[in-house]
Parts: structure tokens; sequence; C-alpha cells
């Protein structure tokens, strides 16, 4: 290939005033601050409105989640379904599709789950059978999420109203798995039965975290935690280092710029379902597989199993800009603002509802700050561009081209 | 020349004084003090290289951006112009580049929509006074017709009918004819004489020195968003006006290299899909051959259909003898095809990524650059950095999004990026859109390198400048078939007769 | 045969809910902003329709119909405010469209808990001695022998479709406003070319959108359910806008389309004990809406034609 023979360029990396990739952090950081300050204030004029103190409520939900006894704890162990949620849902939001179902599809790995775990420990012993659960539970997620992600690749079908069906179909299934294959041996006849599965065998369950980090009796800590904390790694590493993330990205950024640099759209569209399904199916297993507070001790699916994780999800997953690193963060502050309800009506005269609202103006207030911000520093580094370019050109006027005799004898 | 001579020139006042318009946008100055006089029964053009300042200028006039400086004067007395309607309301009007029709709406309802006089609306009655100004002068449009089904010059003529609706006595027109055939400008120039005659006063903003030469009364240059010369076409040339255009002597003509042509690189054989009927055509090695046509004759079929990137009814796309026709998208470029889209947003560039992270695109499966599925950063990295160096890409660093750069640097960076893995051949569609003189030279320089080189070019271009400048045989398109095939030296009037549809097949097609 | 007139009837039900809110829907996204909040907005509908029936007809004793009546108003404008946070996200502020209605939705369900300790002092129902309308029977079509108890005692809102589904068609077709509200959703910037604005016109979209999905959703509280409980909404509010694409944005089609779906509520709820269904297994059956919607969309979504600038967002002035 001939080179061509012009002006000296000016790149290679000479970096002038701030690096960009620093410029972005230090602007996601202050939309985040921005947004926090926002819904710290609207909560305040709430607050006074109920004839509280702000500084005093929000010293009650401070002091809830960290100084108070088991709160740490707590906070940790409620973080850790909202981790694997939301990661669920960001990987998928980096290829541009809406995974709603994470709702769904971790019902669905309960489910598949609390099979395994019941009929499978003949052939795993040990704590084989746990990670034999784990991997159950992600095989569900993932066949769940597949059809969404099928749909959508064959037919078109938008994601967004085809997972929150998804969503409505899985609450059935549930019930019916516990009313028929997984009810409890031993169940009671009658109407008012309070469904549930059998109780797993003890080697099914992931052991505690509590006392190794010094929190005393924790029973939903459990080691659930650190997974959750090594999956967000994982994560950013698939999106950031490996192609599939590559790829994602710009079939997420530019669809047909993608394709035409030969990115097969639907293959990546469904491998980012199927990972979104293996992280979703993970998000149920705290309260089936930890030692969660009730009177059996835990180890089974109930029929009031908790629900909404797959929601607050996304809100944590906006918060946390979909960025893995940072959703670790924004689901342990969540949790420690969800802690704060239960003290809310102890010590003050706000319902617990309060913090649901301060959460909701959060998310508002995150993704609008997010979206200014961003946009204002694509200008500005558009500007940038343009005007050293303009420098260049003064300094060295485009000069006569050389005829092609020049350049290729 | 059989021009109407217009009823204004020298003798009427001005009918628009702008004086000392400025404009600012971040990091640029689009317009420095410009100022500027338009007389009735006059065509007035204003011409310069993309980003000059005229587009921006005139979009001040018509309402669209506030100025940061200077003022107006209308029929003598200062005006302020804050929106559109303003605009319209003091008898100017605008006809836009990229034409703003709602498609499913009819011509009645485009025209109409913003002064339908009256909540509820008279689809008949605006039909009939729509059918009334279009007769009166010269139109031919059905007002009852919906805009989807129009062809670029009905759009065109609809576009002109929303300013004469208002009646405006000022029109601007934004690059008219730079999707239209010969046929259709000639027509278009007819109706603009008629308007001057009618004592309209028409600003023609353009870059087609032909052109402007034919139509303008008076020549207004802008560079860098300054006034650099005002004259009358027969005071000056059309190298005199690239000269003041880019600032410096112009070559309408880069010397062609002479290769011996080769074994057939492609051959397309009766494509058929999508908007292509029955498409045939070879290229060879060590040759350019340049697609002529009017958009929307299947241009974006033709490229997407070579790339993989719309399936075929029916036909071959051969490569060097080998059938392409179930390889993926990826599986045609390793085979040595080089794609430069003709909308370099779409389905060029990533702009929401980084430069580096573009200069891997087309080559993500491809060690060094991915091992196992992960990315080598570092070889990524360095192969940007050598693109940026080999090409010129004027960026501070491989790290600003692929979103900063200006169009002449976006299109430098898809070159050097399909260039380097030494295609065999070069698919270049509208390579030079967009861009300015200094730019446009360079992407010809290199197409005309891999000419040079033995490879085979296929150029698909609307712009016959283009096409003469670099092409050893031009093919027409019209209606997704090849009409006609033309050697380099042939008369424009026969090329734009292929573009229109008139077949002429003098050798293989 | 009455157990047919009785899902007819049901169906009839789940129909003014779906057409109501889809027909909110329709201009939201006429006008170029996409909605996909209508569950966030009917949930908002759900609970303020309840508190205002149980206000003003119990509480402060107004009675029927006064009370009912004060509810569905009260639904209406509460859903109209709370969509007028999406149109600040999409039309000022620029926000994705799919976002924004995820953010309603997310936000609905706390706001709605947080409002009902207020309202009823409790966070997920209302309270008992909640009035409605007088149910009303159709004059012959209740006659008719075989499924005629189909048009009897159905709350009079179930006419409120029919009575408005030309007066949407006339202001979206024949008058100035309904062509330029088109036009922003088709092209704004030929719109804005023509010293028209396009964000009031959004911003009307998108209040009405809010407007009738919060009517719908006080119906669904006021007048069907007679209380307010947390999650009555069913995902009501994502089958209707199926039901918007597969009418391909038509409000006449739409009665067509809302119908389909009301009927496969009706399924689950009246027809238990047919022939085939009655070999299902109930939870499965309870699935019929969910699936019915999966596959009308898979089916039918290269067919349609939304607006061509709906989801985009319009910049203002372009370069």
């Amino acid at each position: 290939m001939a080179a061509t023979v012009t002006a000296p360029p000016a790149t290679d990396g000479v970096a002038k005033a701030r690096p960009e990739w620093l410029e972005r952090a230090v602007a996601q950081a202050l939309a985040l601050l921005l947004a926090i300050v926002i819904a710290l204030a609207l909560g305040s004029v709430i607050i006074v409105l109920y004839g509280e103190s702000p500084i005093d409520v929000y010293r009650a939900i401070f002091e809830a989640a960290t100084t108070a006894k088991d709160g740490p704890a707590w906070v940790l162990a409620a973080a850790t379904p909202l981790i694997f949620s939301a990661l669920a849902v960001s990987i998928c939001f980096k290829g541009g599709l809406f995974n709603i179902g994470v709702e769904g599809q971790y019902l669905v790995a309960m489910v598949t789950a609390a099979w395994a775990a019941l009929h499978l420990g003949g052939v795993l012993p040990g704590p084989l059978l746990m990670w034999g659960v784990l991997v159950f539970a992600m095989l569900g997620g993932m066949v769940y999420a597949a059809v969404p992600g099928v749909l959508k690749v064959k037919t078109g079908a938008h994601e967004v109203v085809t997972t929150i069906m998804m969503n409505g179909i899985a609450v059935s299934l549930v019930a019916w798995a516990l009313n028929g294959p997984l009810k409890y041996t031993n169940a009671p006849a009658g109407q008012n039965v309070d469904l549930r599965t059998d109780i797993f065998p003890s080697n099914a369950k992931v052991p505690e975290l509590g006392h190794l980090l010094g929190f005393g009796p924790a029973p939903h800590l459990s080691w659930l935690f650190p997974l959750a904390a090594v999956a967000a790694v994982i994560v950013w590493f698939i999106v950031k280092r490996m192609r599939l993330g590559y790829e994602a990205r710009a079939v997420g950024a530019s669809a047909g710029s993608a394709q035409a640099g030969g990115i097969n759209i639907g293959s990546v569209q469904v491998k980012l379902f199927l990972i979104s399904g293996a992280l979703a199916g993970l998000v149920g297993m705290q309260q089936i597989l930890s030692n969660n507070a009730s009177s059996t001790g835990g180890g089974y699916l109930p029929q009031n199993y908790e629900a909404t994780l797959g929601f607050t999800g996304i809100a944590v997953a906006f918060l946390g800009q979909n960025n893995p690193i940072g959703i670790v963060f924004a689901a342990i502050f969540w949790a420690a603002l969800s802690r704060g309800e239960s003290i809310l009506p102890i010590e003050t005269e706000m319902p617990r509802e309060f913090v649901i609202i301060l959460q909701g103006i959060l998310i508002m207030s995150v993704v609008i700050t997010y979206t200014l911000a961003r946009r204002r520093l694509d200008r500005r580094q558009t500007g940038r561009v343009i005007a050293e370019e303009e420098a260049i050109e003064q300094q060295e006027p485009d000069q006569p081209p050389p005829t092609i005799q020049e350049v290729t004898a | 020349m059989t021009d109407i001579d217009g009823a204004g020139s020298e003798s009427s006042p001005p009918l628009v004084v702008l004086e000392g318009i400025t404009k600012h946008f971040p990091g640029v100055v689009a317009n420095d003090d410009v100022s500027l006089e338009l007389r009735a029964g006059e065509v007035h053009a204003l011409i310069g290289e993309n980003g000059a300042g005229k587009s921006t200028l005139m979009r001040i006039l018509y309402g669209m951006y506030p100025a940061d400086a200077g003022r107006f004067l209308i029929r003598g007395e200062e005006v302020k112009i804050h929106s559109p309607r303003d605009a319209i309301a003091r008898g100017i009007g605008m006809v836009h580049q990229h034409f703003v029709l709602v498609d499913p709406f009819t011509v009645a309802e485009n025209v109409i929509l913003g002064d339908e006089g009256g909540a509820v609306l008279d689809e008949d009655g605006a039909e009939r006074k729509v059918r009334e100004l279009a007769d009166a002068y010269g139109f031919q449009i059905d007002p009852h017709a919906t805009v989807e089904d129009l062809s670029v010059g009905e759009e065109q003529r609809v576009e002109i009918l929303k300013a004469l609706y208002r009646g405006v006595d000022i029109l601007i027109l934004d690059e008219p004819t730079a999707v239209l055939t010969p046929a259709e400008t000639s027509d278009l120039f007819e109706n603009l004489r008629r308007l001057r005659a009618d004592g309209k006063s028409i600003v023609f903003i353009s870059h087609k020195l032909d052109e402007v030469l034919d139509i303008a009364d008076r020549i207004t240059v802008l560079r860098r968003g300054v006034v650099v010369g005002e004259t009358t076409p027969p005071q000056t040339s059309k190298a005199q006006l690239a000269e003041m255009m880019v600032g410096r002597p112009v070559l309408f003509r880069l010397d062609k290299p002479q290769v011996e042509i080769g074994e057939p690189v492609l051959e397309l054989d009766d494509l058929t899909g999508g908007r292509l009927h029955g498409l045939s055509l070879e290229v060879r090695a060590g040759e350019i051959v340049g697609v002529a046509g009017v958009e929307g004759n299947g241009q974006r079929d033709l490229a997407d259909a070579i790339m993989g990137l719309q399936t075929l009814e029916g036909g071959h796309v051969v490569l060097e003898g080998r059938d392409l026709g179930t390889l993926s998208t990826a599986e045609i470029r390793n085979a040595g095809v080089g794609f430069i889209p003709e909308d370099r947003h779409d389905q060029g560039l990533v702009l929401g990524m980084t430069l580096w992270e573009n200069s891997v695109l087309g080559r993500q499966d491809d060690a060094p650059f991915v091992r196992r599925g992960v990315l080598s950063l570092r070889r990524i990295k360095d192969l940007a950095r050598r693109l940026v160096k080999l090409f010129d890409v004027r960026a501070r660093s491989i790290d600003v999004t692929a979103g900063a750069l200006s169009g002449g640097n976006q299109q430098k960076l898809i070159l050097a990026r399909e260039l380097e893995t030494d295609p065999k051949l070069l698919l270049a569609a509208q390579p030079t859109r967009g861009l300015d003189v200094g730019a446009i030279e360079f992407v010809w320089r290199q197409i005309l390198d891999q000419k040079a080189a033995g490879r085979g070019v296929l150029l698909i271009s609307a712009e016959l400048d283009e096409i003469y400048a670099l092409s050893d045989r031009i093919l027409t398109l019209y209606e997704g078939r090849i009409t006609g095939e033309y050697p380099p030296d042939a008369p424009p009037e026969d090329v734009g007769r292929g573009m229109l549809g008139a077949v002429a097949m003098q050798g293989a097609g | 045969m009455s157990k047919l007139g009785f899902a007819v009837s049901i169906a009839f039900t789940y129909f003014t809910i779906i057409y109501l809110t889809g027909i909110g829907g329709l201009f939201s996204e006429r006008s170029g902003i996409v909605n996909i909040g209508l569950e966030g907005l009917m949930i908002i509908g759900t609970v303020t329709g309840s508190f205002g029936a149980y206000y003003f007809g119990t509480k402060l004793g107004w009675g029927v119909p006064a009370g009912p009546l004060m509810g569905l108003l009260l639904g209406l404008a509460c859903g109209a405010a709370f969509a007028s946070i999406h149109a600040l996200a999409t039309v000022t502020f620029k926000i994705d469209h799919i976002v924004s209605g995820v953010v309603i939705n997310l936000v609905a369900v706390g706001l709605a808990r947080f409002l009902s300790t207020i309202f009823f002092g409790q966070a997920t129902q209302s309270d008992p001695g909640q009035p409605h309308l007088h149910v009303i029977s159709i004059p012959l079509l209740s006659k008719i022998p075989a499924f005629g108890n189909a048009f009897q005692g159905l709350s009079p809102v179930v006419l409120l479709p029919f009575l408005i589904v030309f007066p949407v068609w006339w202001v979206l077709y024949r008058t100035r406003w309904g062509l330029r509200l088109r036009s922003a959703g088709e092209n704004p910037e030929a719109t804005r070319s023509l010293g028209v604005a396009v964000a009031p016109l959004r911003w009307e979209g998108v209040l009405l959108s809010g407007a009738f999905a919060g009517l719908s959703g006080a119906f669904l509280s006021v007048e069907i359910v007679n209380n307010w409980r947390e999650g009555q909404t069913l995902g009501l509010g994502f089958i209707a806008l199926a039901a918007l694409i597969l009418s391909n944005w038509s409000p006449i089609r739409l009665l067509g389309a809302a119908f389909l779906f009301g009927f496969a509520q009706a399924i689950p709820l009246a027809l238990r004990d047919w022939p085939i269904i009655r070999s299902i297994p109930p939870q499965f059956v309870n699935m019929t809406p969910y699936v019915v919607t999966i596959v009308v969309l898979a089916g039918f979504i290269g067919k349609v034609r939304p607006p061509a600038a709906a989801g985009r967002a319009y910049e203002g002035t372009t370069t």
C-alpha cells in the first residue's frame, strides 16, 4: 500500500489535557453525586411535610445500615441478589436489549434448583450437591431467558413486552410446581395449606459467612455474596476484554455498523440473553439456599417467596450506571437504604414507604443526570477535536497534493 | 445563454441585507462577520466547501439558530427573526438539503401543515389551492398523491410549493441538485427562472460549480466562515471559484496510473432482490469501475448484496471465481473485500466507541487481535496508532470517541482500516460525501493507489465529477439494473441519459 | 350457555381497560414518544381512583354517582400528572424512551404503596366501603336468549370505548391538532421547519396517555374490583401495548385487538370448566393472557408500521 506524504500527525497518544477515560469517570461520579444530592433534597421536602427533621431521618437510616447490631451483615446479604439481578439486566443493556424478565427467570431457576436439590443428592455427594444446585439454577434461568431472546432474533418481537409476559407465566409455573411435582411430602390436606417444597439436604445449602467476618449471627449472609462480587468481575471482563463484549457494545451502539463489520447480531443477542439468564438464575439462590431466618431454618422453596428482586435489579443497574463495579456499590447502597425501612416507623414519624419514594426519586435523578452529563461530555469532546483540527490547519495548511507519479514512482 | 434576464440586478434596492453575522458553535466559528445582499428577481449563489458556513448562514436567516452578532434588514427595515415562523412571516422560505416531508401524508397535507387555516381540516379546499398554485408556476404535481410514492424531483417541488404557499419572496435552496438527475436539474432551473422572472429572490447554496455558473446572477464565496469573494459568472471561471473556495489551486483530475488490467476480481451475475432487478457487472484487477446513478436506484442494495448484508432472491456474487452466495459478512470480508459504506455513521463506524475500538471493527475475529475470545488491547491499540499515522487521521489521541472526529477524519479512519487488510476488491460507495476538497483529493488518491497496486475497485457514486475522475469504465445504474457502459471520455449527456434509463449496452454488462 | 355470556361480560370489562389504556398509548406514540410506562400510569390510576371513590363517596357522603365519578376523575388527573415525569424525561431531557418508561413503572409501584399509606393507612390495600356506579343493562342485547347475560350488570364505563372511538379518529385525522400531532410522530423535522413547535405536541400526547391510562386504572379499582389492591393491574398495561401494536396504531382496529386480549383474560376466569380447558392444570390456564400476547407479538410484529419517528429523540434544530 503506497504511503501518503503529508503533514506529520499530531497524535500517538500525546494527551495534552486529560485522558478521555478519566474525564468520563469524573463526569459519571459527579453525575451520581448530583443525583444523590437531588434525591436527598427532594426527600427532605417530604420529611419536613411530615414534621420531622431531615438530619434525624437520614441519620437513622445511616445508622441502621452501619452501626446497628446486624446492620452491615443484613445489608451485604440483601445486596447479594441485587448484584446478580443488576448484572443480568446490565449485560443485556450493553447490547441494547432490555431484559425485564429477570423476575421470571429467577423464579423458574428456583424451581429447577429445588428439583436438583431434592433429586440429585444421590448423584452429587457432599459439597458437589451445592454446586450442582447452583448450576441447575443457572440452567433454568438460561433456558427461560432463551425464549424471549430467540423470539426477538427470529421474529423481532420486542423483548420488553415478551419478557414481562414471561414473568407472568413464571408465577404460574412456580405455583404449578409447588402444587404438583415439587409439593412437599406429608403436606396436610385442605384448602389453606402453606405450600412449599420439601426441605433440601443440608449439603445443598450455601454456608454462612457472617461469623467469618466477625458479624455475629447473620443467617442471610452466605458465600453467595463473594460469589456475586466475583460475578461482577467476570461480567466486567466479558464486557471490556472479550470479543463477545466488544460485539455486544457495537451492536448496542450501532447495529448497522456492527453488522457491516461482520458481527452476527442475532447470535450476539441470544448469547447475551443466555448469560443474563444464568446470572438471573442466581438471584433467588439466597432465599432458598442460605439459612434464612425462619422457623424451619431455611433451605426450601416456599409459596411466599420473595418477588420483585428482578425489578429492583433494574433500578440498581441504572444506579450503578450499567457498570459492573458500580453495580456492586449501588446494590450495597440500595440495600442500606432498604435497611432503613424497618427502622423508620420505630424511631421517627415517617412511614417505611418513605424509603421507597426516596429510592424512586433517586433512580429518576440518576437516569437524567447521567444522560445529561454524558451528552455534555460528548459535545465538549467534539468541540475540542474540531478546535484542535482547526489549530493544526492554521499551522500547517494543506499542501498541494503530489501527483500519482510522484508517489508511486 | 438563454436565461431570462432578471428583473432585479443593479437597479433595484436590496430585498434582504445581512450585516456582520457572526455565529459560534462549540470549538468552531461558523460565520465570522459575514455580510450579504439579496436582490429581487435574482439568483444569488452561495458557494463554499463543506463546513464553510453557507448552510449555517442561511439557517440563521431562516430563524433556526440565533446569530451571536449582526443584524438583518428586510426592505431597509431592521428585523429580528427568532424562528422559522418569523422568517416565513417576513417572506423567507427555505428548502433544505434533506427534505422534511411527512411520508404518509398527501402533498396537500404536507403543504398546509402549520398553516391549515382553521382548527378543522378542509382537505378538498387545500388540494384545490395547492393545485392552483402548482399550475400558476408550471409545476407538475398531484396534490392528492402520497409523498411516499413521489420521485425525488417531485418531492423537491413539494418543498418549493410549501414556501410559495406561504407567499415567500425570498427562497433559499440548500444543495438542491444533490439528488437530481441532469434532466431533473434542468427542470428545476426552468422553474427557478420562472420564479426569478416573477420577482422572487433566490439563494442557491451549492458546491457544484458548473451549475452555479449556469444559473446564478451573482456568486458569493465563503471559506471557513468568512466571505472571500463576490463575483458574477461572466467575470469568473470554475477554476477561479474553486481556488477561492479552498484557498489554493485545486486539481480537478488526478493522473490515472497506467496499469495492465487482469483477470476478473468481482463478477455480479443477474442480481435480484430488494431494489435490484437483474444487475450484472464485472470488475477486473487493476481496474476502477464507476457505477453512476441517482440515489434511490439500488446503490445501497448493490453494496449490501455484495457484502452479504442483504439476502438475494436470485443471482450470484463471485469473487475471484468463488461464489460468495452463502457466506456471512465476516467471511466475505475475510475473502478479501474492503468496504467503504455510503453512510459512515450507519454502516462504517460505531460512533459511541473510541477510535481504537473502531480500528479493529471487521477484524474482531482475527488473531492477533483476539485470542480465544479475549481481546489483546495492546495489539489493537498498536493497529490504531498505525492507521492514524498512515492516513494522517487528525485526532489528539486514539481514545477519543469516533463521533467526535470530523467527517473527513472519520472517512480516513474507515479507509485506513479497510485498506490495511490489503483487500482484493475495494467497494467504495459515495466515498467523498460530505467531505471538503482536501479530504476528497486524499480519498481519490487512495482509490487510484489501489488501482496502481493491481486491485479491483467498484466505485458507486452520485457525483459525476468523481466518476469521471476515477473510472476506467463507467456504468449507469437505473432501477436496479445496469443500463449502459461508457468509456471515461464519454460526454456527460450520454451518461446522464443512461442514468435515466436509456439503455445503451456497448459491451459486457 | 350463560357461561359464555359470563365470559363475554368479563371480556367486555377487560376490553374496556385495554382499549382505554391503548388509546392513551396511541396518542403518545403518534406524537413520537414511546410509552411503555402505561402499566405504571394505570397503577397510579388504581390507587388514586380508589381513594377518590372512597373519600368522596363514603367519607364525604356524596354517594353514588358522585363518589365513583370523582374517583374516575381523580385517577385520570393523577395519571396525567404522573405522566408528566415521562414527558419531562423524554421530551425535555431526551432520555431514551424505554428507559424512562421502565423508571415510570418502577417508581409507580413504590409511589402507590406510599400513597396507600397516606390514603388508607396501610400499604397494600384500601379500606372497605368503596362505592361504585350503578350497573346497567344494555336494552336490546341483554334479551338475546343464549348469552344475553353478557350485557347485563355492566358498569356504564364499558360504553366509553364505543363513545370515543369516532371522536378520537376524527380528532386525529380531521383536525389541525391531529395533523400536527401525527407529523411530530412521523417527521418532527418537517413539523419544526414549518414553524410548529414539536415539544408541546409531544407533551400533549404523553399527558393524554397518562390521563387515559389513569382513567383505565381507576375504572379497574373503582368499578370492577371495588377496592385497591397492590398488583391488581396484572400486566394489563403491557397487554394494551401489544393490542396497540396489533391494531397498527388505529383507534378503530384497536377495538378488535382489545377485545381479543380481553377475551384471553376471560378464559381463565370464566371458562375453566370448558371441555379442553378442563383438562389443563389450572396454573397453566392462568397463563393464557400472557401466552396469547406473546404469540400475537411474535406473529405480527413484522407486519405493522409504527409512527416513523417514534422512539427517536428530536434534537431541536438539526445541523
